[in-house]
């Protein structure tokens, strides 16, 4: 085994164990800092300097692989157990480097400013955020299903104390609900999984899609349309598309700011994961395709539509977020090389600007601790920078030129158009100007217009730390939309690897 | 033969439990389905999962609802 | 008589799992909800154990002594019951978060009724 490829497991394992560490000892704040700072640099960094390849826990590596196997006889070479993976087996290919970057970047800039922005930082704060992040780590990285599950219950532990730690009115409540709606959705993807491990005896999905496309089992059996439902049923939990887009949007609204901005990559990156598998896997079904694209459109008009009538800022972005997801899923269901780069470029995009959407209205809870859009006004006054970082951010999300959502979205109506369905990219244009009103709107009451009386601004100096990240979030938005091929050139190949 | 036994008694183990209104009652007959399971397990030839499920389902699961009805209250409203 | 083990455990998996999915959303209390909920979780783990059994096979423990032959060709699968042993333990934390949450709300509101806590 060779040391660069020791990296791929270490991007799950440093985030784990520091997050363990911290949690024991919470209450020496100074070294809690000085911890989650050098593993917040850890995050993006170490998808930067690991090379591209597979890893293989405990060194099983497939037996085609393996020296002993020259002496083997031909009932074992013979057959597919010659080429099947024994081990939970890590892949990281240049996709896989982008996106975890970007949701490094995402966690190092959460962690930052929940550490400067509150006196006491908390260690069991740090620790939840590393573990969600660790967890969605490795479900990018895993080529294992049943190990993607166990990540994604820690990934919806994490986030439901994410929403706990906050202290905003009725997190409690939501929480529980999100809790009990995943005690039903987890049993369900798990049943999936099984059946999917009974018809095929394999958790491994390289060795399933060997299984189906090689006819080792017959691909048309009704088993796996069982599994894919189940499993698509899971999905729909997990990243908050409907019938959970309410729920979801209620977590992002519960947490705070840091917690909401990194809540939503987690949805949008175990969207990418999980989707990249159903594609993977199931693509063969025309079914598949249609209930992506038919739950993306839902996900699309339900939760834009939604947002136009929020009071709360953080549920209308909230809702906004549910809405860009529907962009990606929409990808996915294309189906095409170009439509799925394109649905994959849309969710780092999305995760960057929605990140920053989170943060920069965050500002303003900061300064008046108020999130009912009735009771606000005036704020352009008191926060005239960040007003101007949102307002970018704001029309960055919309699709505007020369922002990086502007190329995505373009490839994705694009790709509806070359797969014959001009419907969808209307849906999608229509859906980014509402997007663009919405916004708009929110942003006139907050900031231009005039002030209310009983509003109280506190005279806190908002952290120069939140300042500085929306400025290297805005940088990443403006450098993708000028320069798009920095992006699809990483993410094509995963797309050309899984049509 | 002795599965269907057990079948049975998990079956009605959860039905009877969820139908009882005193509910450390409820927390102390959930152990009655974790057992059967147990056995399950290790009739289908699995007994390290067996194990497992026998010291989890029957005795921390419980113990958990048990101490969870304690801090909250005990009689259903 | 060999197959009705896979049979009785598939049954009971089927109907801990209906049973789990009427309770969680037709019952009120939130205890019984939660109690629910960990039956639908071993529902589906003992369906995913069933997977792995075997009619007439032998535990998948290699003891010293045993024919090599003889034992690979008549042990149980046991990939399944290696994943089944992570998710009790998954379940089994789920819910203990569960019930924290119930008895900080119980504080709160002075009842564990859902249609009082989660209804608005």
């Amino acid at each position: 085994m060779s040391l660069p490829n020791l990296l791929i497991p270490l991007m799950v394992i440093i985030p784990i164990t520091c997050a363990l560490f911290l949690n024991l000892l919470h209450e020496r704040i100074r070294t809690v800092k000085v911890i989650s700072i050098v593993v917040a640099f850890a995050l993006p960094i170490i998808p930067l300097f690991a090379n591209y390849g597979t890893h293989y826990f405990g060194g099983y590596a497939p037996l085609i692989q393996n020296p002993i196997s020259a002496d083997l006889p031909t009932l074992i070479t013979g057959t597919a157990l010659y080429i099947f993976h024994p081990a939970i087996t890590y892949v990281y290919g240049s996709a896989q480097k982008l996106m975890i970057f970007i949701l490094g970047i995402v966690g190092l800039f959460a962690i930052f400013i929940s550490l400067y922005e509150v006196k006491k930082p908390s260690g069991v704060y740090i620790y939840l955020m590393l573990m969600g992040i660790a967890s969605i780590t490795a479900m990018l990285l895993s080529d294992d299903i049943f190990n993607l599950y166990v990540f994604f219950e820690i990934a919806a532990l994490a986030q439901v104390g994410i929403v706990l730690v906050s202290k905003i009115k009725n997190n409690y409540e939501t929480a529980l609900k999100y809790m009990i709606l995943g005690g039903i959705a987890s049993p369900i993807l798990l049943l999936g999984i099984a059946l999917l491990l009974g018809v095929t005896g394999n958790v491994n999905i390289t060795d399933i899609v060997y299984s189906i496309r090689n006819g080792l089992i017959n691909p048309q059996s009704p088993v796996l349309l069982m599994a894919c439902s189940l499993i698509i049923f899971g999905w729909l939990y997990g990243t908050g598309l409907p019938p959970f887009h309410v729920i979801k949007s209620a977590m992002y609204s519960k947490a705070l700011p840091t917690g909401a901005a990194l809540l939503q990559a987690f949805s949008v990156f175990s969207l990418v994961a999980f989707g990249v598998i159903i594609i993977r896997i199931f693509s063969y079904i025309p079914f598949t395709h249609v209930f992506l694209l038919a739950i993306s459109l839902i996900a699309m008009v339900l939760g834009i539509t939604m947002a136009i009538t929020q009071t709360d800022f953080k549920r209308l972005i909230a809702f906004l977020a549910v809405g860009e997801l529907g962009y990606i899923g929409a990808g996915f269901g294309l189906g095409t090389v170009f439509g799925i780069t394109a649905g994959l470029f849309q969710a780092v995009n999305e995760s960057i600007i929605t990140a920053l959407l989170f943060i920069g209205f965050g500002t303003i809870m900061y300064k008046t601790k108020e999130t009912d859009m009735q009771k606000l006004g005036g704020m352009l006054v008191a926060t005239p920078k960040s007003a101007l970082f949102v307002l970018l951010a704001g029309i960055a999300l919309a699709g505007v030129p020369p922002f990086n959502a502007f190329q995505s979205k373009l490839m994705l109506v694009q790709a509806s158009l070359n797969s014959g369905l001009p419907e969808i990219a209307i849906i999608m244009v229509l859906m980014s100007i509402v997007t663009f009103m919405t916004f708009m709107r929110a942003f006139h009451t907050i900031y231009l217009r005039p002030k209310p009386v009983d509003l109280e601004i506190k005279n806190e100096k908002i952290p120069k730390i939140t300042l500085v990240a929306m400025v290297i979030f805005l940088a990443i938005c403006l450098l993708l939309g000028l320069y798009p091929h920095l992006a699809t050139n990483f993410l094509q190949g995963l797309a050309m690897s899984i049509t | 033969m002795i599965e269907y036994i057990f079948m049975i008694t998990a079956i009605l183990g959860a039905i009877i439990s969820l139908m009882q209104r005193d509910l450390l009652k409820v927390a102390i007959l959930t152990g009655i389905p974790g057992a059967s399971i147990a056995f399950l397990y290790q009739y289908l030839q699995a007994p390290d999962v067996a194990l497992t499920q026998a010291i989890v389902g029957s005795a921390i699961v419980p113990v958990f609802f048990a101490l969870a009805v304690l801090r909250t209250r005990r009689v259903e409203e | 008589m060999i197959i009705d083990t896979q049979l009785a455990a598939l049954f009971t998996a089927g109907a801990l799992i209906v049973i789990g999915i009427f309770g969680a959303l037709f019952l009120d209390n939130l205890i019984k909800k939660v109690i629910a909920l960990a039956f639908i979780g071993d529902g589906a783990n003992l369906f995913l154990v069933s997977l792995g059994y075997k009619a007439g096979g032998i535990v998948y423990i290699f003891l010293p002594g045993m024919a090599m032959s003889n034992f690979s060709q008549n042990a149980s699968y046991p990939l399944p019951y290696a994943l089944v042993l992570t998710s009790i333990v998954i379940g089994a934390s789920t819910m203990a978060v569960m019930l924290g949450i119930i008895i900080i709300l119980n504080k709160k509101y002075g009842s564990i009724s859902a249609s009082k806590i989660l209804g608005e």
